[in-house]
């Protein structure tokens, strides 16, 4: 029996071996799009009480900002709840929100917050949407009904489970 | 309801790599087999063959058709040139230079382009698994290490914001990154006819660490491919012996 040339069947292997490769590297090339699902950035607000606890809010909480559309609200009727969570501009140095209480008495506040910020462009690959991540520089307020309020996590991201700012209202009785 | 989505994608992802490189493993057997039947049986794998070749037996330069394909059929590709040393038919330490670029202009779903080009480099050695190492082909694995220096330029049209609609910048230019990896690869070589040898690797590719600059993360890096922890690549090389 004659033998193939050593060349000549090497060739053959180079050949067969690269149709196995060409096929394995055609599937592995089918990449899907591994956007992140959970893509809301939102400052996650918890209501303090006066004795730095948690706390429920008792009143009735609107809040409003001023919106290219005219629209202004931003959260409507909050009440009986110790958290709540804002959108975030994505490119405002600051955002300017209304902050109106109102109690069982029609007692009302209205107060003013200023929410200083950082934003940074996030990227995760061209097939994934623009958003933007943000760095809390600085918060300030007018004190009627709010008492004070403070950053808690000043890295605001997909990451929700965290608070960004802790607010404290002033007692009402 | 989101998480168990992003869960399920997760192990679909970790299924279908595990399956591939089940796959890659049955492939290299098969191949390993084969070449066990066409070459002498007379010599070990790894075993250093004793016989008069000398050690030094030349340099031989490459370049990669495949990256210089994926570079001119899609967005992103890279040129890259070897040079590599023959010792004795056995050891091939081997230098890859190249220069990847990604142009992804104003995406159809997104509208996001991205651009990048930046030289890279690679370093590392392939061994000859074949037994008999003296017959012009070679069957080889290798290691390499490599690291790319590259800048992004990321933009989007002005698009509104969500909430406050307002019209919105998105962007960065000329953000600094950088990555270094290390590469396991498999190939196999022909000669062709005279110095000229066709060959083949595959690679699997593993970020050892890696600056993405104030977007965290980026696309295409020269080099290494799109932006992931772990990637598969592939070259297709024309070398010469000189």
């Amino acid at each position: 029996m004659k033998c193939q040339q050593p060349y000549l069947r090497f060739g053959k292997l180079l050949g067969l071996s690269f149709v196995i490769y060409y096929l394995l590297f055609s599937v592995s090339a089918c990449s899907s799009i591994d956007c992140p699902v959970e893509n809301t950035v939102a400052t996650n607000y918890a209501i303090m009480g006066a004795d730095g606890e948690a706390a429920t809010l008792a009143d009735t909480l609107y809040i409003w900002t001023r919106r290219a559309d005219g629209q202004d609200t931003l959260l409507n009727r909050l009440t009986g709840k110790d958290s709540f969570s804002l959108p975030i501009s994505y490119a405002h140095p600051e955002d300017t929100l209304i902050f109106y209480i109102t109690d069982s008495y029609h007692q009302e506040t209205l107060d003013t917050v200023f929410l200083k910020k950082e934003d940074i462009p996030h990227f995760e690959s061209v097939d994934c949407a623009a958003h933007f991540f943000h760095h809390l520089t600085a918060v300030r307020s007018t004190h009627y009904g709010i008492d004070s309020i403070t950053i808690a996590n000043s890295h605001v991201n997909y990451d929700q489970s965290k608070t960004h700012l802790n607010i404290y209202f002033k007692k009402r009785y | 309801m989101t998480k168990a989505r992003h869960t399920s994608t997760s192990i679909l992802r970790s299924a279908i790599s595990l399956q591939l490189r089940r796959v890659l493993r049955v492939v290299l057997l098969i191949l390993a087999y084969h070449l066990s039947l066409t070459t002498s049986p007379a010599q070990g794998f790894l075993k250093w063959q004793v016989d008069s070749v000398p050690l030094f037996r030349g340099v031989a330069i490459g370049f990669d058709m495949a990256g210089a394909a994926q570079r001119l059929l899609s967005d992103y590709g890279q040129y890259e040139v070897m040079a590599r040393v023959n010792l004795h038919d056995q050891y091939f330490p081997t230098v890859e230079v190249g220069y990847g670029e990604a142009q992804h202009e104003d995406d159809i779903i997104t509208g996001i382009t991205y651009h990048t080009k930046a030289p890279y480099f690679r370093i590392g050695a392939d061994v000859n698994l074949l037994k008999n190492k003296h017959t012009g082909n070679r069957v080889f694995a290798g290691l390499r290490y490599g690291f790319t220096s590259y800048k992004v330029n990321i933009s989007r049209q002005p698009f509104p914001d969500p909430v406050w609609l307002w019209d919105t910048s998105f962007g960065v230019k000329d953000e600094s990154c950088n990555q270094h990896w290390a590469e396991v690869l498999f190939g196999i070589e022909a000669k062709v006819a005279g110095p000229l040898h066709l060959g083949w690797s595959a690679r699997y590719r593993r970020r050892i660490a890696h600056n993405d600059g104030i977007t965290e993360k980026t696309w295409y890096v020269p080099g290494y491919g799109t932006q992931e922890s772990t990637r598969l690549g592939y070259t297709f090389n024309i070398i010469i012996d000189i």
